[in-house]
């Protein structure tokens, strides 16, 4: 009965959001009645609010193969539908929503959904649940349309060192120095929680064989301590035509639990990142290279060893780290209309864990891609992807964005459309 | 005492990163680009180039304040860039 609620409700969001599909103004009752006498008019002169449902689903098939044991699927993907509001010339709300199969079960989840408020040319604030930028993927380049694979490098999402959403408060912008441009944002939020082995948060079985692990979910529970996360980026944009950018990003929290003896551990994390995409006249081509490294320290602690019943603690060197560089050609300037839509894309990526936690591992993946693109936000994709490593707490079989178990291969054919 | 240090501190950065903003200023190259050639070096950081014909004026004043904030864009480039695609459309 729960579960029919919730499809109720997706579906009710879904056929009720539709009718904002085209930008709508919201003009007064006397500047609508005054439209309908002199239609001309209500069309030639929108009020300041409008508003526009975007968003982006993907599907496709998958075929999963650990060790000799293989499955195939067609996956149903998720729908991602986001609201755009434009209250006036500062004010702006956006909201993402997320539907998907979890478990058997079709699931909402928001994304994001924020208010942001231009304060000037410089500088906007915003609050809410926001993506992070911690480096840039999550936060620009993960959604099915964008992603030049149907995967995500290995260190973000579930079981992850990124953290990707969060619930504060933000300030960003943009700014010139003569020829160069520089971007910043910096935030206050909830913050990551430390799983300890001993508490769970929101509902959550307490993890034993997790412990030392940073849950980033943390911020949409609440918060497990007075003490909030503080990070932000910084990206410099060294050429005038804005080919490359470099960033460098930082998060730091308390992340233990109050009352706990976790409640003085503090996690740091840093990443850069980089991107390229310059046009290759030579090769008539648009190269595009992305690149993020990620690095995670979280303040030594004893965790109690599992199921011992002499009361035995154990700790190690909490620190992790991953990275991915990804490469991309698309021959768009060759003239030729069906080589123009093709689209070679190729990753790699690393991720290591604490030596001596119980979540030790240290998989590698390379990924490769042949992308055929329908029109400039539709995109079928054909993929490869095999992860190798040892390690990893995980029994379940490693999904195409879950944590690696030894040499996991994944062959997939996505549909991804923006809309 | 710890959060009052803290909150100057943030108070006395704020102040400074405004004035500094204030004073910053671009190059005669970055001012003299066009909305169009604003559009073609930032979409394809992320993604493909967008179409003009894809949205209405409307449409793309709610699309280009998404963009100017998700994408760090100054209100110059995005008040070009808005123009160029409503004009193009």
């Amino acid at each position: 009965m729960k579960n029919l609620k919730k499809i109720a409700i997706g579906f009710t969001l879904l056929l009720v959001l539709p009718f904002t599909v085209n930008a709508q103004d919201t003009t007064s009752t006397f500047d609508r009645q005054a439209a309908q006498n002199n239609p001309t008019n209500y069309d030639s002169k929108p009020g300041k609010s409008k508003m526009m449902l975007r968003g982006y689903y993907h599907t496709g098939f998958e075929n999963t193969t650990i060790g000799d044991e293989s499955n195939s699927k067609f996956t149903p993907g998720s729908i991602a539908p986001i609201l755009m509001y434009r209250q006036n010339d500062k004010l702006f709300f956006e909201a993402e929503f997320e539907g998907a199969f979890e478990d058997g079960e079709f699931e909402w989840t928001i994304e994001y959904a924020d208010i942001s408020y231009i304060l000037n040319d410089y500088m906007t604030v915003r609050a809410g649940k926001f993506m992070l930028p911690f480096g840039t993927f999550m936060e620009k380049l993960h959604p099915a349309w964008i992603n030049r694979l149907s995967t995500k490098p290995l260190g973000f999402g579930h079981d992850g060192i990124a953290p990707g959403n969060d619930v504060g408060a933000e300030v960003r912008g943009a700014f010139y120095t003569g020829p160069i441009k520089l971007n910043y944002q910096a935030y206050v939020v909830n913050g990551a929680q430390l799983k300890d082995g001993i508490t769970g948060m929101g509902g959550m079985e307490v993890e034993e064989d997790e412990a030392g692990m940073l849950n980033f979910e943390n911020g949409v529970w609440g918060d497990n301590n007075n003490d909030k996360a503080f990070g932000g980026r910084l990206g410099i944009f060294p050429f005038t035509n804005s080919s490359l950018e470099l960033g460098f990003s930082g998060y730091s929290a308390k992340v233990g639990g109050k009352d706990t003896p976790y409640e003085d551990v503090r996690a740091n994390l840093y990443a850069l990142d980089l991107s390229f995409v310059r046009n290759l006249n030579f090769i008539k081509s648009v190269i595009d290279i992305k690149g993020q490294y990620m690095f995670s320290q979280v303040d030594d602690a004893n965790y109690a060893i599992p199921e011992d019943t002499l009361g035995l603690y154990y700790d190690f060197n909490n620190v992790s780290s991953a990275y991915y560089a990804q490469v991309s050609l698309r021959p768009s300037l060759s003239g030729n209309k069906f080589l123009s839509r093709l689209e070679a894309v190729g990753r790699y990526s690393i991720m290591e864990t604490p030596e001596g936690s119980l979540w030790e591992s240290n998989p590698t993946q390379i990924a490769v891609g042949l992308n055929y693109w329908l029109d400039w936000r539709t995109v079928l994709k054909f993929g490869y992807q095999t992860t190798d490593g040892v390690g990893g707490h995980s029994e379940e079989p490693a999904g195409a964005e879950e944590m690696a178990t030894p040499s996991t291969d994944l062959f997939y054919i996505h549909l991804a459309i923006g809309f | 005492m710890k959060k009052i240090i803290i909150i100057s501190f943030i108070i006395a950065a704020g102040i400074a990163l405004a004035s500094f903003l204030n004073s910053c200023k671009p190059s005669e190259a970055v001012l003299a680009k066009s909305g169009a050639q604003i559009w073609g070096e930032n979409c394809v950081r992320c993604h493909n180039t967008a179409d003009p014909s894809t949205f209405s004026d409307v449409e793309w004043d709610v699309a280009a304040m998404h963009m100017q904030i998700r994408a760090n864009l100054t209100a110059d480039e995005i008040k070009k860039v808005t123009e160029f695609l409503q004009s193009a459309n």
